[in-house]
């Protein structure tokens, strides 16, 4: 009978591997001692690597200083280029703004990510801005305020809404699937409602009403499959009393 | 309406049954520290058989069906479920005592070297219940190393008969439901330690000689359980002397140690669910400074009395008549685990200040105990109330004390096993970790 340097348990005569721990079953010598020992480090090693023992802030981090760097570096290189071709910053505010925002994002969701609700705030009111200053930029026709400003405002509370209702979900699978569609067609029958708005006056639902329909049908039927059929025999234990 | 645990049979594929009356606690109140997981532990004269184990493990296991099920949450209560998953031996190697995962069996079966140990959590069932089913295993291990099993231990296959009564929740049949609730205890004294950061849990070993400690206990006219809850209460009545006037002054000045009574013992029942009370018996430091001797006394009168049938009866009732009431049943789960876990330390730890759980002196076959050494009992780990508590284990003529610690002090340890030393109890510390 042999016995297992690493866990000390006997194992069969012949065998090659501890059937316990898995380790290989050598003469026992001090370099097999040794081995082991690597062998702990290297299958731990092989489980993380380095990438992977950070935790998701610090990967985060790493995201965000690599993203801020091409981001800042950009918009210093579109200014220069614009300035060095037409002696004034003209197009080159666009991408500045837009890489400024998208920065400011990427920070939110850096360091915010524990107080969701601050971060999606925070968020809108960056976007809500980057519309102002391209208003600014445009020369002041305002159209953030009429269908801009309310249709980004409609849909971070939908996406909002979509991400809570997904992690509040036990099993995920097709119902996921349903609440996305049915959050695409509230945000078609909002989208629409506000140009019509914009556009012609009065509110009116056209095309955004037949998508909503056939989205929330097939929606319904997802859900049926998720919930009911799979659940239907197991109704019983899930309300015993 | 009928709450009673027949809804499946475990011999008809993927069944399912509430918890038992004790269990209902335990899922509202897990955590990381406070795991509501304890361990048996077997150490063998010579390393483990791998091979062999593993069979006996898979024949015991088909004997203990209902052992083989994961918590689910439903909507007015927890339930367990059938998982077709063999429970799982593995290396003894990460901390003792953690928490079962979600979705996986509430065993497992930590093996290193000559230790087999059975790690359990309690809403499966209670030391007894874990005990019979690791009294199994050991018994079906030493028959694939050779032995001659005699018939009054031998473990037949039962096929896929498996009797309705060992998977009862025995709390219901013994519940009357005309007999008085229990009166709410004054707040207990506790130790004042400071907790280790996570992973916090550890524990000593200590072997000391059970025919000693018998002697002893039997010159008082006690019992060895009697005897190390004396011991107990004399240690900690020692800590609170001990203590300055202002920490004193804090303190409550009641002492409690809780003992669980395995009620199989005094009702009939082959269940294998949790099936156990417990007893609280009391100093008061107000009356003054206790001897040794008088709490040996105090004690062992509180102890008789507690156990008495119809005194045990009136606890299953307050316990179970809280779960009968309709509108109790109908919070949604998620609201019941809310209240359950604020009423968990002051209804629960408030009241005691220490745990001793005794498994007794354990009977196994021959042919088997000649295999092992010792045995040790690790009680859960213990919440940051309660700090500290104590195993008890009977095997041969080694008592095995395991001390479960989440502090940064062993004074209590040191303290306790000095005591039984200057009786002249001999004391080995056999692991500390």
């Amino acid at each position: 009978m042999t016995h297992c340097p690493n866990c000390g348990v006997e194992v069969e005569e012949n065998a090659n591997f501890c059937s316990l721990c898995g380790e290989p079953l050598l003469e026992k010598t001090a370099d097999n001692v040794a081995f082991i020992k690597s062998g702990k480090l290297r299958r731990e090693e092989k489980l993380l690597t380095d990438y992977q023992q950070l935790t998701g802030f610090q990967k985060r981090k790493i995201f965000w200083q690599i993203s801020g760097l091409i981001l800042i570096s950009g918009i210093i290189i579109t200014l220069l280029i614009d300035f060095a071709g037409s002696q004034s910053i003209t197009w080159s505010k666009y991408p500045a703004t837009v890489s400024l925002v998208l920065f400011v994002n990427f920070t939110l969701n850096t360091f915010l990510r524990k107080k969701i609700m601050l971060m999606v705030a925070l968020s809108f009111l960056s976007v809500t801005s980057l519309f102002f200053l391209f208003d600014v930029f445009a020369g002041d026709t305002q159209w953030e305020i009429k269908p801009g400003i309310p249709i980004i405002l409609v849909a971070y509370i939908t996406v909002l809404v979509l991400v809570f209702l997904i992690r509040k979900a036990k099993q995920k699978g097709l119902n996921i699937i349903a609440y996305s569609m049915i959050a695409a067609g509230v945000l078609c029958i909002c989208t629409e409602g506000m140009i019509s708005v914009y556009t012609q006056g009065p509110v009116y639902f056209g095309w955004s009403l037949i998508v909503m329909g056939s989205v929330f049908f097939i929606a319904m039927l997802l859900l049926y499959v998720h919930y009911r059929l799979k659940k239907a025999t197991d109704l019983k234990r899930f309300f015993h009393i | 309406m009928d709450s009673k645990t027949n809804h499946t049979v475990p011999n008809s594929g993927k069944f399912w049954f509430a918890l038992d009356n004790a269990a209902k606690i335990f899922p509202a109140i897990i955590n990381e520290n406070v795991t509501a997981v304890f361990r048996l532990t077997a150490l063998l004269k010579q390393p483990v058989k791998i091979q062999p184990f593993r069979k006996a493990v898979l024949q015991a296991e088909k004997q203990f069906p209902f052992f083989r099920v994961q918590l689910r949450e439903g909507f007015f209560w927890y339930y367990l479920e059938h998982l077709p998953q063999h429970i799982p031996v593995e290396p003894d190697e990460k901390p003792l005592c953690r928490k079962f995962p979600k979705g996986h069996l509430l065993v497992r079966i930590p093996v290193k070297s000559n230790s087999i140990s059975v790690e359990c959590s309690h809403i499966l069932t209670d030391g007894s219940g874990a005990f019979e089913f690791f009294r199994t295993i050991l018994i079906l291990y030493s028959a694939e190393c050779g032995a001659e099993i005699p018939g009054r231990y031998r473990i037949t296959d039962t096929g896929n008969r498996i009797s309705e009564e060992k998977y009862e929740d025995a709390y219901n049949r013994y519940f009357k439901a005309e007999i008085p609730p229990m009166v709410k205890r004054s707040k207990a004294f506790h130790l004042p330690y400071s907790l280790k950061t996570t992973p916090r849990f550890t524990r000593l070993n200590a072997i000391v000689s059970l025919k000693q400690t018998k002697e002893i206990a039997h010159i008082k006219g006690v019992s060895i359980t009697v005897y190390l809850v004396s011991v107990y209460l004399f240690i900690l009545q020692d800590i609170y002397e001990n203590l300055n006037g202002f920490g004193r002054y804090k303190k409550q000045k009641k002492i409690r140690v809780q003992v669980p009574i395995n009620l199989r013992s005094i009702f009939p029942s082959k269940t294998m669910r949790n099936f156990s009370l417990f007893v609280m018996p009391e100093i008061d430091l107000r009356l003054g400074h206790y001897t040794f001797d008088e709490i040996v006394k105090s004690v062992y009168h509180q102890m008789m009395l507690e156990t008495d049938e119809k005194l045990i009866n009136k606890n299953i009732s307050r316990n179970v008549r809280s779960e009968m009431k309709l509108f109790i049943r109908g919070i949604p789960l998620f609201l019941k685990s809310l209240i359950l876990r604020l009423k968990y330390y002051s209804l629960g730890t408030n009241q005691y200040s220490g745990v001793l759980t005794n498994l007794g002196k354990i009977d196994l076959p021959d042919e088997t105990s000649r295999l092992i050494d010792c045995f040790i009992m690790t009680p859960p780990p213990p919440n940051k109330m309660l700090k500290i508590s104590v195993g008890a284990a009977g095997f041969g003529n080694k008592l095995t004390l395991s001390f479960g610690n989440i502090t940064h002090s062993q004074e209590f340890e040191e303290k306790f096993l000095r005591f039984l030393r200057h009786q002249n109890i001999p004391v080995e510390v056999i692991t500390k970790d």
